[in-house]
């Protein structure tokens, strides 16, 4: 039925053709002396400015999740899939706070994770242990959103999908899947950095052609905004409400606001945002960037109002419907019936490579955290800085065939609940890190038992929510009402709330018992630090375990 | 440097700074102020163009606040860098096309 569209297909080829060789050449991009350590491998060697830093954090934040994901629930349910411009409008006030001490004392103490400075502010092998194992599991669901937004272009475009067998309806996706895994071994975060320019420029013409392209095809803005609510008012057979509304109902507010605000607590605390702000050359480049990125943001909102173009787009639902109603192919879809192949085929590059570039960083940091926080610190404590990378490397394979099995065993409805998972359990290192930059106070196993509670409490939330229309499935949703004020709230932010109640709690108790605090390695001084960028050659290796 | 860092200014900057990025998180927390669809500008319902403007909005907020912590933070910084092992390597890497900013 569907035939593949040769010229937007070799459009795709080409431009992924020109990736690949960007990202084998990028280990010789600003060539280090030593490659072989994990400031270069993983870090690009700590020396990024403004201008690169702004490509790197924005390729590194606005994902998959920004492309199909945020789309895909505009175009399903309306107003409530905004969530996400509101989160990306306050996470930047929020890093601005905290963002450039963390920056500050890990250039002095040479931390590469954020488990790093965990260990070192606490003294506490275990709550760095904790921190790390978190960052790990997080990461995988995220990355596994990139490939699920990988599958739907493919499966748009007709590649593979014609196939009955399993193996080679997906192996455009493993081919994918080898080569981002390929250039992340070789060259580190210098892949992703430098194809990053290539991907965010794709990105701006995509979306700006097809925000001005698209509402003059489609009869203005006043139509799409009609049309969608026309469509949107319609009974869902599965639930027998309304698909959505485009003004959002006042039942849904707290839902929408602790979305958003529990996504911007949590987007920082990923260990590939981190990873962006740690590649950083001086601390204000920090500060400078929280003021740029909104440009991505503005990206974000334009890009949610395709999922609207896609509901007003003539046969673009049909098409959807026709392919097991899976929202995550309304943009693509769009971009077929509305675009000439060629475009088309530029648009579904910029899609393609925007999830690529953030998995090969996100593999890269949870790889680094494996590496620091649990292999040196357990298993090999003299490693070698290039020991250390290598196991790195290898690692990093690892976390993208643990981000497969996402994609295989959760339900994908709303793929947005893949990230929104993930932040769950992501958002419980909070209390260790943020806070942990200001004070001392909260002792280091109340904040452990703090994250072990939220994180079963969770856990279990997450487990317990049926997919809507099938009673009895799970992880089909990241909401959940509260017993005590009766709202609906997003599940990171109460088991947030339960993760500081129980480590303020126990931290009472413990100081009262004079339980042992931990040695804190760090001075009120390095947290406004703003050190020369070092060279990576003479850097101590494993600070953390050789710095005792 | 030369300019005392006065811990007053320094004060009244982080104050400032956390206001403006108070503001910034609120306009789009407070979900009630703009779950409406009028006032319409153009097509556009107030719901939609009311957080699209926060982007630009958010943006300023935090150059502001840039600008305000740089300042502030220029004496305290050059008190204190250098950690133990920052120092032992002075950094010789060339700038890339951003650094100069």
């Amino acid at each position: 039925m569907t035939h593949v569209n040769t010229v937007s297909f070799t459009v795709l080829v080409v431009l992924f053709v020109v990736v690949t060789f960007v990202g084998f050449a990028a280990a010789r991009w600003r060539r280090a002396e030593n490659l072989l350590h994990l400031n270069e491998w993983g870090l690009g060697g700590r020396g990024f400015g403004t201008f690169v830093s702004w490509f790197v954090l924005g390729g590194d934040l606005y994902t998959a999740y920004t492309f199909i994901a945020v789309p895909a629930l505009v175009y399903g349910t309306g107003a409530a899939g905004f969530f996400a411009l509101s989160y990306t409008i306050m996470v930047f006030p929020i890093v601005f706070v905290f963002a450039p001490r963390l920056w500050s004392v890990s250039r002095v103490h040479n931390y590469v994770t954020p488990a790093d400075f965990v260990r070192g502010r606490y003294g506490s092998r275990g709550l760095a242990l904790a921190v790390a194992l978190t960052g790990i599991l997080a990461t995988m669901p995220y990355i596994a959103l990139q490939l699920v937004g990988i599958q739907a272009v493919l499966t748009v475009m007709g590649v593979g999908a014609n196939s009955s067998n399993t193996f080679i309806k997906d192996l455009p996706l493993l081919i994918a899947f080898v080569i981002l895994a390929g250039y992340t071994f070789v060259s580190g975060l210098r892949a992703p950095a430098l194809i990053a320019f290539f991907k965010d420029t794709l990105v701006y013409v995509a979306i700006i052609v097809a925000v001005i392209y698209i509402p003059i095809r489609l009869g203005g803005w006043g139509h799409i905004f009609n049309a969608a609510g026309t469509h949107l008012a319609k009974t869902n057979p599965k639930t027998g409400k309304p698909f959505g509304s485009l003004i959002l109902p006042s039942a849904g507010e707290w839902a929408y606001a602790t979305l958003a605000l529990g996504s911007a607590l949590a987007l920082f605390m990923y260990p590939h945002a981190i990873t962006g702000v740690f590649a950083a050359r001086k601390r204000n480049v920090i500060r400078r960037n929280m003021a740029l990125l909104p440009a991505y943001s503005l990206v974000l909102g334009l890009v949610a109002l395709l999922g609207y173009m896609a509901l007003a787009a003539p046969g673009v639902p049909a098409l959807v419907k026709s392919h097991g109603a899976n929202a995550q192919l309304s943009v693509p879809f769009l971009f077929q019936r509305m675009f000439p192949s060629w475009f088309a085929g530029v648009g579904f590059s910029a899609i393609v490579i925007g999830a690529l570039v953030p998995a090969a960083i996100m593999s890269i940091a949870a790889a680094n955290l494996f590496t620091r926080n649990i292999y040196v610190e357990f298993f090999n404590r003299g490693a070698s800085a290039a020991n250390q990378t290598r196991v790195s490397q290898f690692v990093s394979l690892l976390v993208k065939a643990g981000a497969l099995a996402f994609v295989f065993a959760l339900p994908k409805t709303f793929s947005i609940n893949l990230q929104l998972l993930g932040g769950i359990w992501i958002l419980q290192t909070f209390p260790s890190i943020v806070a942990g930059l200001y004070t001392r106070w909260f002792h280091r196993w109340a904040l452990v038992l703090g994250w072990a509670a939220a994180m079963v409490f969770g856990t279990i939330a997450a487990y317990r929510v049926p997919t809507p229309g099938s009673p009895g499935s799970h992880f089909g949703g990241s909401t959940a009402t509260v017993p005590l004020i009766g709202h609906t709230v997003y599940i990171a932010v109460t088991a947030f709330v339960i993760n500081l109640a129980v480590t303020v709690v126990l931290t009472l108790i413990f100081r009262a018992l004079r339980l042992p605090a931990g040695t804190d390695e760090t001075q009120p001084e390095h947290y406004v630090a703003d050190p020369e960028p070092a060279t990576a050659a003479p850097v101590l290796a494993g600070a953390t375990a050789d710095s005792s | 440097m030369a300019h005392q860092s006065s811990p007053r200014r320094h004060l009244v900057a982080w104050a400032f700074v956390t206001i403006l990025l108070i503001i910034g998180v609120a306009g789009t927390l407070v979900v009630p102020i703009y779950a409406r669809s009028t006032p319409k500008l153009g097509d556009f319902p107030f719901f939609y163009w009311y957080q699209l403007l926060w982007v630009p909005l958010v943006a300023i907020l935090s150059w502001i606040c840039y600008l305000l912590v740089r300042s502030s933070d220029a004496g305290a910084a050059s008190s204190a860098a250098g950690g133990p092992q920052a120092a032992a390597a002075p950094g010789t890497r060339p700038d890339d096309a951003g650094g100069a900013l």
